[in-house]
């Protein structure tokens, strides 16, 4: 069991400059660079957040440009390679760690341990049950923030964050899903990256959902 | 001994007083029961689900304690 991160100490909440020092010497893993983890990211990088660790096996189709962050250009591309593109459009500075494969439960720890918190961006839900499984048993000092139950055109106001378990923060309504015949809207998808990102934001500088 | 179960999502439909929510409820249960004993006595289906004592992570073949609190939870898809 390594030794990970815990959350950090809280940076003094009216120092802009504190708290965009802190962020700048952040680096957040996001596992799955689809509907969840390419809006997260960009949102990461816009929030300032200086490193980021993406992970995704698969390419770009045209299917994904209603709710994920690529460009039909960029139909064919590695997403972590078009999403890097774009992300260092944003910000030339940004450091990326980029793993174009997919991700295992043998795998995952090497790939996400050096970032201070992970987010699981994944869509299925075995997909999601292993990272989570995987990440909270082989990293448990590690803050992971996971997103469950936002397919569907409920309310955006269902979407929410919660601290599930110790250093496990969940996103969503935790129900609505795709395999019910539930659709995805980039409206609500993105409320749920939103919720994902602030809330690896809020762990970095020292404010995690309690 | 006894252990509050919580059941997230769909399967707090198989809490066994049929009330549904998230809310955890007290169950009377074997010293050396585990884990894997309790799904099966629910019945939970096998879908994903990540399982927590005492709001920590912990393997379905775990023993539960008196007093401990045992939450599951199933990640459902989309993303």
């Amino acid at each position: 069991m390594a030794d990970g991160p815990t959350c950090p100490a809280p940076v003094e909440p009216y120092d802009d400059p504190a708290l965009r020092s802190r962020l700048a010497a952040s680096h957040v893993a996001i596992v799955g660079c689809g509907g969840l983890g390419s809006n997260a990211a960009a949102m990461l990088v816009r929030c300032g957040v200086g490193e980021l660790t993406l992970v995704d096996f698969d390419v770009v189709e045209e299917s994904n440009l209603n709710r994920q962050l690529f460009f039909r250009d960029q139909l064919g591309m590695p997403k972590t390679i078009a999403l890097s593109d774009t992300l260092l459009r944003i910000n030339p500075d940004v450091t990326l760690h980029i793993h174009t494969e997919c991700v295992t439960a043998e795998n995952l720890e090497t790939l996400v341990e050096a970032a201070a918190v992970v987010i699981e961006a994944a869509d299925s839900a075995e997909a999601k049950e292993m990272i989570v499984n995987t990440a909270l048993d082989r990293l448990p000092d590690t803050p992971l923030v996971s997103a469950s139950g936002l397919a569907g055109f409920g309310s955006a106001n269902e979407v929410v964050t919660e601290l599930m378990a110790e250093h496990f923060y969940l996103v969503g309504d935790l129900k609505s899903d795709v395999r019910l015949g539930n659709s995805l809207f980039a409206s609500r998808v993105m409320v749920a990256a939103a919720h994902e990102a602030h809330a690896a934001v809020r762990i970095l500088l020292g404010y995690p959902e309690a | 001994m006894t252990v509050e179960i919580a059941l997230f999502a769909y399967l707090a439909d198989y809490q066994p007083d049929g009330l549904g929510g998230r809310s955890p409820r007290p169950f009377e249960l074997e010293p050396g029961t585990t884990i894997d004993a309790v799904i099966a006595d629910l019945g939970l289906p096998d879908e994903p689900r990540v399982v927590f004592v005492n709001g920590k992570h912990a393997a379905e073949d775990s023993l539960l304690g008196d007093g401990d609190r045992l939450a599951i939870f199933p990640p459902v898809a989309g993303g």
